[in-house]
This record gives C-alpha cells, sequence and structure tokens, in this order.
C-alpha cells in the first residue's frame, strides 16, 4: 500500500517538477545574454526609462478604472436580477475570448467612425497617445477584473447585506460597511492580477498606441522592438524588468491570499 | 403591533399569501411549519427585503409596505445568525447602534443591561467572531439584533444548529428576553417542540398558506383542517359521516366503529367529518379498576399487533376488535415498564370525546 501511495505522489509531482526546470531553463538561459554592467547602462537609456515609467503608469491607471468599473459591474451581476442578465453575463466575456489584437483592431476603428471624428473635434484623440495605452490595456482586462469580483461577490452570504440593512444601513450603507470590508480579499486580488495583466499588454496596446519610443512604447511593446532591431542588451534588460515585476506580484498576491481578513 | 392585510409574494414558482396575521405588542408568536412552507418568505416580505406582489403591511399602525427595510425597525436574527466576520464581538454588538445613530451613553447602558442577560460579560472583548461556540454566536447575534431596540425581533430558525443543551438553555432565554425587554417576537421554526415550548401563540402555515392560528392547546388538540392535524403528527384520523345529533355531542360512524364526539356548530346529519385523537390522548383501562365519567364511552377491545420504542415513550399500536381500525396509543416508558404489554396481548380502550377533534370534510 505504501509504495502505491508513493508511486501515486511520484506521479503527481513530476509534471510539476520537469515545469519548473522547464520555466528555471527559459529564465537561466538568458544569463549568457545578461551582466549587471549592461544592465545598469541600459537602465540610464531615457528610452528605456520611458518605456518602464509609462507602463507603470499606465497600467496603474488601467487596473484602477477596471476595478471601479467592475466592482458595481460584478455586484450587480452576482447579486440584482434584471432582465437580459444571461446575455450580458456571456456578453461580457468576449474581451477574454477575443484576442488582444482584435480588440485593439476594434477601438482603432471605432475612431475612424462620426463619433471617433466628433470626440477628435473636441481634442480627445486616442490613437497613438497615453492615453490610447491606458484604454486599450483598460478594454483588455476590464472582463477578468469582473469575473474575478463577482466570484467574491457571490461567496459573501447575502443575510449579512440584509442584517445590515435591517440594523439601519441603507442599501449603499450595507455596501460600504459590510460587502466591500468582506470582498476586500478579493478586490486586492483582483487590483494586483488585473495591473499584472495590464503591465504585460501587448496586442491591443500595439495596434491603438502604436510604438513610438519614448512616447507609446510601453515594456512588452519595448521588448519586441529591441528583438526586431537585434538589440539583445536591451532585450533581455527589459525582460529581466518584468520578470521582476512579475515575482513582485505574485508575492504580493500571496501575502494578500494568506493575509486573514 | 404588526398586521398584515391579504399579503401575497412570490419566489419563484411558490406563492405565499394570502396572509392576514394581527400580531399585539409584548407578544410571542411561532410560525410553524414544515421545509418550504414559505415561513422565511413571509419574514423577508414583512421586513421589506422582498417586495409584495399585492397587499399591505403596518407596523404599529402605520403602514410600511413600501418602506425600505432600514425604515422598518425590525431586526433579525438568520438561521446562520449572519455575523460578520470582519468585526470583533464588540464591534458585531454595537453595529446597529453606530448605524442609527443612537448616542454613545445610552448604547454603553442598553450594552450594560444586555451583558449580564445573555451572558457577554466573557466573551465581549473577544477579536474573532470565527472562534465562538455555537451558542456564544447564538447570543452575540441576539445582542446585536437587540441592542437598538427594535419594534420587533424576527427569529428565523435561530436555534436549528445547536445541540440540545445549548438549545434549551437559549429557548429559556428567548423567554426572559420577552417578558424583561417586553420586546415583540416573531419565531419562525419547524421544530414542533420548540414551538409548543415558546410560543403564546401559534400560527400553523403549509404550502404559502396560514392555515391555523391560535393558543398552544387549540392548535395541538383542535387542528382546524386535516394538514395541520398531519403536520402535527395526529397518527390517530379516521373518516367518520355523522349519524345523529345529540345534546352532548355528535354520534358518528365510519370504518366499522362508531365515536362519540364533540358536536359540532351546523354539523347535519350524513356530513362527513374527519375525526382523531392524539395518541397520548387515548386511555388504557386497567381491568377491576372503577371507570370515571368521562371514560364511559368510546371504549374499546382492542388487540396489541405492534410495539415501537423511542427515547422516553413507547407506541403501541393496536387493532380494534370490531373492525379493522389501528390506534397508536403513546404510553411513558414507566407506565410501559409497569402494564408489560407485548403483542398480542388484549387490552381495553377509551377514545375520550373531549380528547377527540373533528374537521369538517368537503
Amino acid at each position: 500500500m505504501l509504495h502505491r501511495d508513493t508511486a501515486f505522489k511520484i506521479s503527481m509531482l513530476l509534471p510539476l517538477v520537469l515545469l519548473i526546470v522547464y520555466f528555471l531553463l527559459l529564465i537561466s538561459s538568458q544569463s549568457s545574454f545578461f551582466s549587471l554592467t549592461v544592465f545598469f547602462d541600459q537602465l540610464s537609456r531615457g528610452d528605456l526609462r520611458s518605456a518602464v515609467t509609462l507602463s507603470l503608469f499606465a497600467a496603474t491607471i488601467s487596473s484602477l478604472l477596471a476595478i471601479v468599473i467592475a466592482i458595481p459591474s460584478a455586484y450587480a451581476l452576482a447579486r440584482i436580477h434584471f432582465p437580459g442578465k444571461q446575455f450580458i453575463d456571456t456578453f461580457i466575456d468576449l474581451p477574454m475570448i477575443l484576442t488582444p489584437i482584435a480588440l485593439g483592431t476594434l477601438i482603432l476603428m471605432s475612431w475612424n467612425t462620426s463619433m471617433g471624428r466628433l470626440l477628435s473635434n473636441f481634442g480627445i484623440t486616442l490613437p497613438f497617445t497615453v492615453a490610447g495605452v491606458v484604454l486599450a490595456q483598460f478594454t483588455v482586462i476590464v472582463a477578468i477584473s469582473i469575473r474575478m469580483l463577482k466570484s467574491t461577490f457571490e461567496q459573501i452570504n447575502p443575510r449579512q447585506e440584509q442584517v445590515a440593512r435591517l440594523l439601519g444601513c441603507s442599501a449603499f450603507g450595507s455596501f460600504r460597511h459590510v460587502t466591500l470590508p468582506l470582498a476586500k480579499r478579493g478586490v486586492m486580488t483582483a487590483i494586483i492580477l488585473t495591473w499584472a495583466r495590464a503591465i504585460g499588454e501587448f496586442g491591443a496596446t500595439v495596434m491603438v498606441a502604436g510604438t513610438a519610443k519614448g512616447q507609446t512604447a510601453t515594456l512588452p511593446s519595448s521588448i519586441y522592438l529591441a528583438m526586431s532591431a537585434a538589440d539583445l542588451p536591451k532585450a533581455v534588460t527589459l525582460m529581466v524588468i518584468l520578470i521582476g515585476i512579475s515575482l513582485l506580484v505574485l508575492l504580493g498576491v500571496r501575502v494578500v491570499l494568506e493575509h486573514k481578513p | 403591533m404588526i398586521r398584515t392585510e391579504q399579503l401575497i409574494a412570490q419566489r419563484g414558482d411558490f406563492t405565499l399569501g394570502p396572509v392576514n396575521l394581527d400580531l399585539g405588542a409584548d407578544s410571542y408568536l411561532i410560525l410553524l411549519g414544515p421545509s418550504g412552507a414559505g415561513k422565511t418568505l413571509l419574514l423577508e416580505t414583512c421586513m421589506g427585503l422582498i417586495p409584495s406582489k399585492s397587499g399591505n403591511v403596518w407596523l404599529n399602525g402605520k403602514d410600511v409596505t413600501r418602506s425600505r427595510p432600514e425604515q422598518r425597525h425590525i431586526s433579525y436574527l438568520p438561521q446562520d445568525l449572519a455575523l460578520f466576520p470582519h468585526l470583533n464581538v464588540r464591534e458585531n454588538i454595537l453595529f446597529g447602534a453606530k448605524r442609527r445613530h443612537i448616542d454613545n451613553s445610552l448604547t454603553e447602558d442598553r450594552l450594560n443591561n444586555l451583558l449580564p442577560l445573555l451572558e457577554l460579560r466573557n466573551i465581549i472583548e473577544r477579536e474573532d467572531v470565527s472562534s465562538l461556540s455555537g451558542g456564544e454566536k447564538q447570543r452575540v447575534a441576539l445582542a446585536r439584533a437587540l441592542l437598538p431596540q427594535p419594534q420587533m425581533l424576527f427569529l428565523d430558525e435561530p436555534f436549528s444548529a445547536l445541540d440540545a443543551t445549548i438549545k434549551r438553555q437559549l429557548q429559556v432565554k428567548l423567554r426572559e428576553i420577552n417578558q424583561q425587554l417586553g420586546v415583540t417576537i416573531l419565531h419562525v421554526t419547524h421544530d414542533q417542540e420548540e414551538a409548543f415550548m415558546l410560543g403564546e401563540k401559534i400560527a400553523v402555515m403549509i404550502h404559502g398558506k396560514l392555515c391555523q392560528l391560535g393558543s398552544r392547546d387549540d392548535i395541538y388538540y383542535r387542528p382546524e383542517t386535516l394538514d395541520v392535524a398531519r403536520f402535527l403528527r395526529n397518527q390517530n384520523i379516521f373518516d367518520m359521516t355523522l349519524e345523529e345529533v345529540l345534546p352532548g355531542g355528535n354520534m358518528q360512524k365510519g370504518n366499522g366503529i362508531k365515536l362519540m364526539t364533540p358536536g359540532h356548530e351546523r354539523a347535519q346529519k350524513g356530513q362527513r367529518f374527519a375525526a382523531g385523537i392524539r395518541s397520548e390522548e387515548v386511555v388504557i383501562i386497567r381491568p377491576n379498576k372503577p371507570l370515571g365519567p368521562d371514560l364511559q364511552e368510546n371504549l374499546f377491545h382492542a388487540n396489541v399487533v405492534d410495539i415501537l420504542a423511542f427515547g422516553g415513550t413507547h407506541i403501541l399500536c393496536v387493532k380494534l376488535q370490531e373492525s379493522e381500525v389501528t390506534i397508536d396509543v403513546e404510553l411513558p416508558n414507566c407506565a410501559m415498564r409497569d402494564l408489560g404489554y407485548a403483542i398480542g396481548d388484549d387490552l381495553q380502550i377509551c377514545l375520550r370525546k373531549r380528547s377527540l377533534w373533528t374537521i369538517p370534510l368537503n
């Protein structure tokens, strides 16, 4: 029996070990292209610093916007009964199914309509601007935020909200004093994960905002540009930064999830 | 205090009502019924958590049908208690007082009254509500509901998850609360023991309809519908036809037996009735013992056909010799030991007229 148990455990663990080895090989293979001197030298370059700054800025703004929209939307989908709810619930998932490039194309084409031209006349221009980067990232991540938060709200016992109402809270008060505090961990996790998704976004961002160096080029699009120009030191430096940010984010998620509410 | 008028509510395919209920101040009403009867839906509609389809809810003479839940001043203790896990014990208890902006000194006074009543002194400073035992959680939830001094307290199966000892302690506590604080309580349960222990008045709800509202004895001994009789575990129910209206009652016949039953208003010869008697009300006539005046009629010879043992009682299933009717007779264990009945024994039983109930059919 013991042998069978051990065999079972090994058969479950083996694919995991192989996967970790594969990822470590991928990362360590970069070491031949990486040196600290080159890394710091690259960091001093303006276009690289601009890409990092833009990525951090745009990901922060787009994920905050996404959360602001996603919290009420997810709550509505989780709690409120309204006509067409099933259709809307499915429709919301569309950006998760569509490739980011198709999403980017949709945004870009929408600017070529009378509404887009009208907005342009008022000075609101999105294509090939920082606002375009934010909009592209927002479009890609908002559905993910809604999906994550909907499941968070569904896990909260509606009786707690009802009891809060009867103890004197208005609907908004019950949401503020009971629902949101109980959803805190889910909201934090959603913010961190959508931010991570936004900072790594490439397809939609390139389609909408382009890759103008020092203007609209983000971390992922700069990696693409560096590789296209065979600038390996720059590409590796950018990848190291992206991997560092990703590890920090994953660590953040772990801390949030393990923290007791 | 609370009155519902032709109240109808709907959840999915289930329709509640129309419900007409009138509950006075300081009273304790038990809403008793099987699972799925619509008891919780009635509470939710009265609290404004679910809009009514039609009808009205009146609280203290004011029509609150369109009022928001927080405007009705009803506190609610649901089955799962719904304590707030992000707040500590004190914050949970004070939640309602804070939200209703009750003055701090008044809140402290009320809290100091509740602490000894609900035995909360030892747990008031606890940080994590999830670390409390079932009984402690129950008392914290009760304190949270009572602190804002609501007009009414609605309890929805509050003791269903507790063991028997703690359940009994808290049931006693609830009676104290009702009497000491003068709060009107509407208590939903499917547990008949709990209902008859706590309720001054009991309302029986089955299939979304309020079937009967009355005192403990009315509900227990005089069910008004067959659904109520069956739900209250009346095992001995006979299909009878009225044969003769007599000055002291009605002579009814059916299933090969004749029964003298209590009189019934507007009863007519040939009318069909359901007659019944609770198993613990059936009297076993001991041989050679003189019979009292109320044991002179409805006497039957019977044979014991089965014996079922329960915790503190035994059920004798006896078959009447003159007919195919089988009757359950409940005996406490001590009586069973004294009488020492076994399957196949002959005995004589009496279905006392005053213990029989009748329900006109059709």
